[in-house]
């Protein structure tokens, strides 16, 4: 099972958007790691996300991967991965923050 | 990245005081590291599991980007704990704080592989260019 932590200000993600980004994250993890993924969906209160010390807009998606990756596969994942994000709920490309971790040693 | 997230018990840290500290430790992480303030994230929390409390009152975790030295993230924890006790009145001794490390090769922001400690420069200025093409 591939972890994932999604962590996201509160109401920034509609129901429907939230619903589209689960299956399409369970299709990335399928595809890539030939595996399911366990969501940890994490919405940050009202006044309590910041970014550059002012009220945050964005969003944090961490996957952790279940194999070893180059430098140049874990770039096109992430590529993949924050496009999902951005095409789904049309945040910038500034506003989505990817990371897929190796798993651990 | 970093990612600062501050858990704390229910009611100890108002929304101005979260301000103020995100603002503090935003200016912290950016002198004592020279990152761009725009890498800088701070997320509070109330009583959540994942980052348990234990005796404390309010735990800092940040995961910053790995090749800061062990005096850097020293004066990180060590400043930022005294801003949180600055700005609430929690007692330092019922603070904690740490930070992992996370190579920057694992991250992607703005569309791009975040760059290793002392290559910012660089990369703003790339990761701008590149900006402006696209508009």
């Amino acid at each position: 099972m591939i972890r994932s932590s999604c962590m996201v200000q509160e109401d920034q993600i509609s129901d429907e958007q939230e619903a589209t980004l689960r299956k399409e994250m369970e299709e990335f993890c399928q595809k890539s790691f030939d595996d399911s993924v366990d969501i940890d969906w994490i919405v940050v209160a009202k006044n309590s996300g910041f970014t550059a010390g002012v009220p945050s807009t964005s969003v944090l998606v961490s996957v952790s991967s279940n194999v070893i990756l180059e430098k140049q596969k874990r770039f096109e994942l992430l590529k993949e991965l924050c496009d999902v994000w951005i095409n789904t709920t049309g945040l910038s490309t500034n506003e989505v923050v990817g990371i897929i971790t190796d798993p651990p040693n | 990245m970093p990612l600062y997230i501050c858990n704390s018990r229910t009611g100890l840290i108002s929304n101005q005081n979260k301000a103020s500290i995100a603002k503090d430790i935003t200016r912290i992480h950016c002198r004592v590291t020279d990152a761009p303030s725009t890498f800088v994230h701070v997320f509070f929390f109330e009583d959540v599991s994942r980052i348990p409390l234990g005796d404390k009152q309010a735990m800092l975790y940040g995961q910053i980007r790995a090749g800061r030295t062990v005096k850097q993230k020293d004066e990180l924890v060590e400043r930022m704990s005294e801003t949180i006790h600055i700005h609430t009145g929690i007692l330092r001794e019922n603070i904690s704080a740490f930070t992992t490390d996370t190579p920057a090769s694992w991250v992607m922001e703005g569309g791009d592989l975040l760059p290793e400690p002392g290559e910012e420069e660089a990369w703003l200025v790339a990761h701008e260019a590149k900006n402006k093409q696209q508009v």
